[in-house]
């Protein structure tokens, strides 16, 4: 079991973070952190009330003014139907936030449950729950991910959840091992000493110092989810039209990238740019809690 | 030793056996099958009757329990059987695209090795304060670009206008050059971000001060005391890496046009061709098994702390 | 739906034309297939073209050629025994250098062309033939070849000399002679029809006595072909009876549709499949051609499943096929080479008549329509009746040119009136399974490409394509819904021998629904292709797949 452990116990994988990168200068980036903050809080503003930003519909345009380069009437030009861009990025944000954050959701639920529970309760439950991470880590991540959006049916919160269950195994991983180092520690050691229950220590202690890592995998993972969605959708496994969901925009303007550099190109940048603040705000998160 | 390697390949075995049956239930649970949808199809014209013996011929009116145990039967016989969707030996496609997939992920894996070392160290001799914050959030850029997106990009600039590198039948080592790009530069990032981490723990231990107080100079602390910190995690995520790679260059290989298992995987999923993804699956999980248990055994070799507990086990 | 299967039996009167070949002057306007790439230059020999296709071939067993992946293979590497004049649709000699039958059209006399032979030397004779036919027409079933869908009827050959053969039919069987000429009925070795059908997905097992031989294939991304030097039986009214002048041909599938056209127009590639009509502009803003070669079948359109209560009044059906319209459809998306329908076939198709008036878009009426039928106007602007909302959904049809763009400006136009349109995307496990409840697909996208008159009923026959889903049919979940005056129409037209009553048959077919409003037709849908400036000489077959013989380069 030991060896095995070891590779269990070795820090996480594929969607690994942003790591404190070199500390000292990042001290200095506080007003990156705000606009990081601000980035998001726009976004949420966006799903909330995108009437306040953009006058054109989401999902109807006008035919006659299809291809519209970016200009005075429409900020980001119009799409092949005659949709105005800028529009359908806001409305758009509603279902790509709500698909990240599925994604995360069930990633990190599941995960970190299935890590806590191989990880605090050790032995065979741990050796049991671990194989079964590696079972599901070794089915190749693109059929589980198309067979499971092929069994919910297609859309953004399908395809979500195939995402998600795609990164339980990360999140296992990651959280037991966590786990495992709180547990070893002195005071979660003095904790059952002094005659604390397991549950109790688990929850008082083990969780609450465990969390910062999981959580700025959380964060980070906001950002991948986004990409694995635009690349199912680059599959033919997006959701449905007129859907305007930001991977799906990005990955169906990509046809018109020698006559309509727009229609990829904005949707692309809006996703790159709420990368970077969930990546700032993953780093920040990771830092507090070290 | 002995006795933990057999329980390591005991293990490994189960692993196997536990991928093969799962993704057959998975495939069982998908609404139609590869014979329904090549042969339903309205464009070939087959009566009820024509489809329902076809159907006989291929098994498939067997119970499910049947199904299974023929399967696996023919498997471990190395039966792999024919793609119902292409009209071809399993094995044929294995022999093709295997391959493929292995010079992409492998030359992949390398360069992304390559270019996540070298932002690592940039970042960390850089003169400038804001350089080194700019090299040390490419990562992050990185992973927010979608990888089609890169590839396409990578083409119309290289291929056509450039016209440096033709994706039509180019010469082997030189058709290599932008998609190992491709996919390299997405996997680079998770690497980088846990180099830079480590050798930012590293310079902040007080001994490195004292190296330094000797007149080390900076390339050589990094290279004696960072790399073998990284090189663990480093491992540990390429043997996730590499069973993700069979699956994850599909991007790559539909939008540069390349045979390998990512495409071949996709074509068999939207076919339901479930020989041949059974097949895919027992040969991903093969390789994510050994993979992981070399992986394992270098690990003492790389870390002594870990020798005691392996000798504990033994 | 994938486009355009294989030409299937022509009809009676055009077969019994064809024999007595008067056909010329009476279907001359039918078609107008683009082969004007053909110069007055003089062809030079030598090159190897670079064609890159959007999808792998599947299986190559010549019946299912009619997927275009595959005929673009097989049209190169096979004969057939007769040749249907693209532009005339008349049927000429080819392997069969005459052919006889009898007043009931059941027994059918080839006469084989001297001296041909399959590119493993063994030699194409009746015999060849015969077995050819037998496995097309009856089916193998210890090897899984499944029956031709070109063939009807077919009950054996006869082999009365080396070179000439006789079918024999249980039933009068007038399309088969046209039938010979499609895609679907290429001649093959013995030892290519020895094979499993599990195997023949390899192009290196399809051995024809076409111009081109399969030299190599990379499974899945490449088929090369090269030239037959000895090939010298092309069909008699070729202009080339040669071999090929090009030296090889390198089939490359490139899915990725921006990488296709960069890589042509960057000089990568000699000629590309599947140019889509926003693409068209920077083709020939570099001098590079566009060819769209009709499909000559049914239109690219909308189909009803009135087996579902939401569609089984005619009244909501014709207020739908009112409230599309299809003129902003074409206007918005597509190109010249789209041209808008105006019937359920093309214009190009035999037996067309214009039925353009009927199919004005009109949305007062529409609305006027769906008031009579009783579906009121709801709170969120979508009608209800019943407590019952008018949502009615589709699946995309991926093969179909922007399929998804048309749907998407269906519902935006179908929103004005009212209804909601829902599209699907999904997995084809689920559409195939889906497409044969009408519960759970009131509509579905409907286009067949066939030059050939009989393609209606091959699109609304219940005993073929169904499109309709009609009881008795393909489904079992239909419960009730049958249309016995389409399908005596369509019986009538079929063993029709006389040519005006059957135009006339295939006339009343269109009206019929076209009034009962059973079909939505949108536009002709054309096959796009894109080649070099250089690239001379290219034809197409009767629908639309690239014949490469008499290609050659200009310069390269």
């Amino acid at each position: 079991m030991s060896a095995s452990t070891t590779t269990l116990d070795s820090p996480p994988p594929v969607v690994e973070s942003g790591g404190r990168d070199v500390r000292p200068l990042l001290s200095r980036l506080q007003p990156g952190l705000l606009i990081a903050w601000l980035v998001v809080a726009v976004v949420l503003l966006w799903t909330v009330l995108p009437g306040w930003f953009t006058q054109y519909s989401g999902t109807a345009g006008m035919a006659r003014e299809k291809l519209l380069p970016p200009g005075g009437v429409h900020l980001l030009g119009t799409d092949e139907l005659g949709r105005d861009l800028l529009a359908r990025i806001i409305h758009g944000s509603a279902q790509s936030v709500t698909g990240a954050f599925v994604a995360v959701a069930v990633g990190l639920l599941l995960g970190t449950l299935l890590g806590l529970l191989a990880g605090s309760l050790g032995g065979r439950v741990d050796a049991v729950l671990m194989r079964g991470v590696d079972v599901l880590l070794s089915i190749p991540g693109l059929l589980l991910s198309l067979s499971i959006i092929i069994i919910l049916g297609f859309g953004t919160v399908n395809a979500a959840i195939a995402v998600g269950v795609g990164s339980v195994a990360g999140f296992a991983r990651l959280s037991r091992s966590e786990v495992m180092r709180v547990r070893r520690s002195d005071y979660v050691e003095a904790a059952f000493g002094s005659g604390g229950t397991f549950s109790k220590v688990l929850w008082r202690h083990v969780l609450p110092n465990s969390a910062g890592p999981v959580l700025a995998l959380a964060a980070l993972q906001f950002g991948t989810a986004i990409m694995a969605i635009s690349t199912l959708g680059f599959l033919g496994y997006g959701a449905p039209p007129p859907t305007p969901e930001w991977g799906l925009l990005i990955a169906e303007g990509r046809k018109y990238i020698a006559t309509s550099w727009w229609l990829t190109t904005f949707p692309g940048a809006v996703v790159v740019v709420v990368v970077l603040a969930a990546n700032r705000i993953s780093r920040s998160i990771r830092k507090g809690s070290s | 030793m002995p006795s933990y390697l057999a329980g390591r390949i005991g293990q490994a075995l189960l692993v196997l056996w536990a991928a093969f049956t799962l993704s057959f239930i998975l495939l069982q649970a998908l609404p139609g099958d590869a014979l329904l949808i090549k042969y339903q199809n309205p464009d070939m014209g087959l009566s009820p009757e024509q489809i329902a013996e076809i159907r006989a011929s291929y098994g498939a009116d067997q119970s499910l329990v049947l199904q299974y145990l023929h399967t696996l039967g023919n498997f471990l016989t190395g039966n792999l059987g024919y793609s119902v969707s292409a009209s071809v030996p399993v094995l044929d496609q294995l022999a093709t695209n295997l391959p493929a997939t292995a010079r992409l992920a492998g030359l992949g894996f390398a360069a992304a090795v390559l270019l996540a070392v070298g932002i690592a160290v940039l970042a960390n001799l850089a003169r400038f304060a804001w350089l080194r914050t700019a090299i040390a959030s490419l990562p992050s850029l990185f992973i927010s670009v979608p990888v089609f997106w890169l590839g396409i990009v990578l083409i119309q600039v290289f291929s056509f206008r450039l016209k440096l590198i033709p994706v039509i039948n180019p010469p082997e080592w030189q058709g290599l050059i932008l998609p190992v790009l491709t996919l390299a530069i997405p996997i680079s990032a998770p690497l980088a971000q846990v180099l830079l981490r480590s050798m930012d723990d590293v310079l902040t231990q007080p001994f490195i001060s004292v190296a330094r107080a000797r007149g080390a100079s900076l390339p050589w602390i990094l290279w004696h005391h960072v790399a073998r910190n990284a090189l663990l995690p480093t491992l540990t995520i390429a043997g996730i890496l590499f069973g993700e790679l069979i699956g994850g260059a599909v991007v790559t290989e539909t939008v540069f046009g390349r045979s390998g298992l990512g495409q071949l995987t996709q074509q068999a999923v939207d076919n339901q061709d479930a020989s041949v993804l059974q097949a895919i699956v027992v040969l991903a999980a093969a390789v994510f098994v050994v993979v992981n248990l070399i992986i394992d055994l270098i690990y003492p070799l790389v870390d002594p702390r870990l020798k005691k507990s392996l000798g504990a086990n033994a | 739906m994938r486009i355009s299967r294989r030409l299937r039996s022509i009809s009676a009167a055009v077969a019994a034309l064809a024999l007595t070949t008067t056909l010329a002057a009476c279907a001359g306007s039918a078609g107008t297939g683009p082969t004007a790439a053909a110069t007055s230059d003089t062809p030079v020999a030598g090159g190897t073209l670079v064609y890159l296709e959007q999808q792998a071939h599947t299986n190559l067993y010549p019946p299912s050629g009619g997927f275009y992946p595959n005929g673009g293979v097989l049209n190169q590497i096979t004969d057939k025994l007769t040749y249907q004049n693209p532009q005339t649709l008349a049927i000429e000699p080819w392997i069969a250098e005459s052919w006889t039958s009898n007043a009931a059209l059941t027994e059918y006399t080839f006469k084989i062309r001297p001296g041909v032979t399959f590119s493993d030397g063994t030699p194409l004779d009746a015999a060849a033939v015969a077995k050819n036919y037998d496995t097309y027409g009856l089916g193998n079933k210890e090897l899984k070849q499944p029956v031709s869908e070109v063939i009807n009827n077919y009950d054996h050959s006869e082999v009365i000399d080396p070179l000439t053969v006789k079918f024999v039919f249980k039933k009068s069987s007038p399309g088969f002679l046209q039938g010979t000429s499609t895609i679907g009925s290429g001649l093959v070795s013995l030892a290519t029809l020895a094979k499993s059908y599990d195997e023949l997905g390899s192009a290196t097992n399809i051995i024809g006595s076409g111009p081109f031989v399969v030299k190599n294939e990379v499974l899945g991304k490449e088929v090369d072909l090269s030239a037959r030097s000895d090939y010298k039986w092309a069909p008699k009214n070729a202009a080339n009876q040669g071999r090929a002048y090009l030296d090889g041909i390198k089939i490359v599938v490139t899915a990725e549709d921006s990488v296709r056209i960069g890589s042509l127009l960057a000089g990568q590639g000699d000629l590309i499949r599947q140019v889509q009509a926003y693409d068209e502009d920077q083709v020939t803003a570099q001098n590079y051609q566009v060819h769209a070669a009709p499909t000559k079948g049914v239109n690219d359109s909308i189909a009803f499943r009135p087996d579902n209560p939401l569609v089984s009044d005619v009244r909501v059906r014709q207020a739908l096929l009112k409230a599309t319209d299809s003129a902003e459809i074409v206007s918005t998306l597509f190109s010249e080479n789209y041209p808008v329908a105006k019937s359920v076939v093309a214009q190009t198709a035999v037996g067309y008549v214009d039925l353009s008036a009927k199919l004005k878009a009109d949305p007062s009426e529409s609305k006027k329509l769906l008031d009579a039928a009783g579906w009121t106007l709801g709170a969120d602007g979508v009608r209800e009746k019943d407590g019952v909302k008018l949502s009615l959904t589709i699946y995309e049809s991926l093969p179909q040119p922007q399929n998804k763009q048309v749907l998407q400006l269906v519902a935006q136009q179908w929103a004005k009136v009212g209804v909601k349109l829902n599209i699907l995307a999904g997995d084809a496990g689920s559409r195939t399974v889906d497409n044969l409840d009408p519960e759970k697909t009131p509509l579905t996208v409907a286009e067949v490409g066939r030059a050939d008159p009989d393609v209606l009923k091959s699109q609304f026959y219940p005993a073929n394509r169904d499109a309709l889903l009609q009881k008795g049919g393909s489904s079992t979940k239909v419960k009730s819904f049958s249309d016995t005056t389409l399908n005596a129409l369509l019986e009538a037209e079929t063993s029709q021998t006389d040519l005006a009553q059957r135009l006339k048959d295939v006339a009343d077919i269109q009206n019929h629904l076209i009034d009962q409003a059973l079909v939505i037709p949108i536009f002709e849908e054309p096959q796009v292709f894109a080649a070099a400036p250089y690239l001379k000489g290219l034809a197409f077959e009767a629908v639309g797949r690239p014949s490469l013989y008499g290609v050659w380069l200009e310069k390269k």
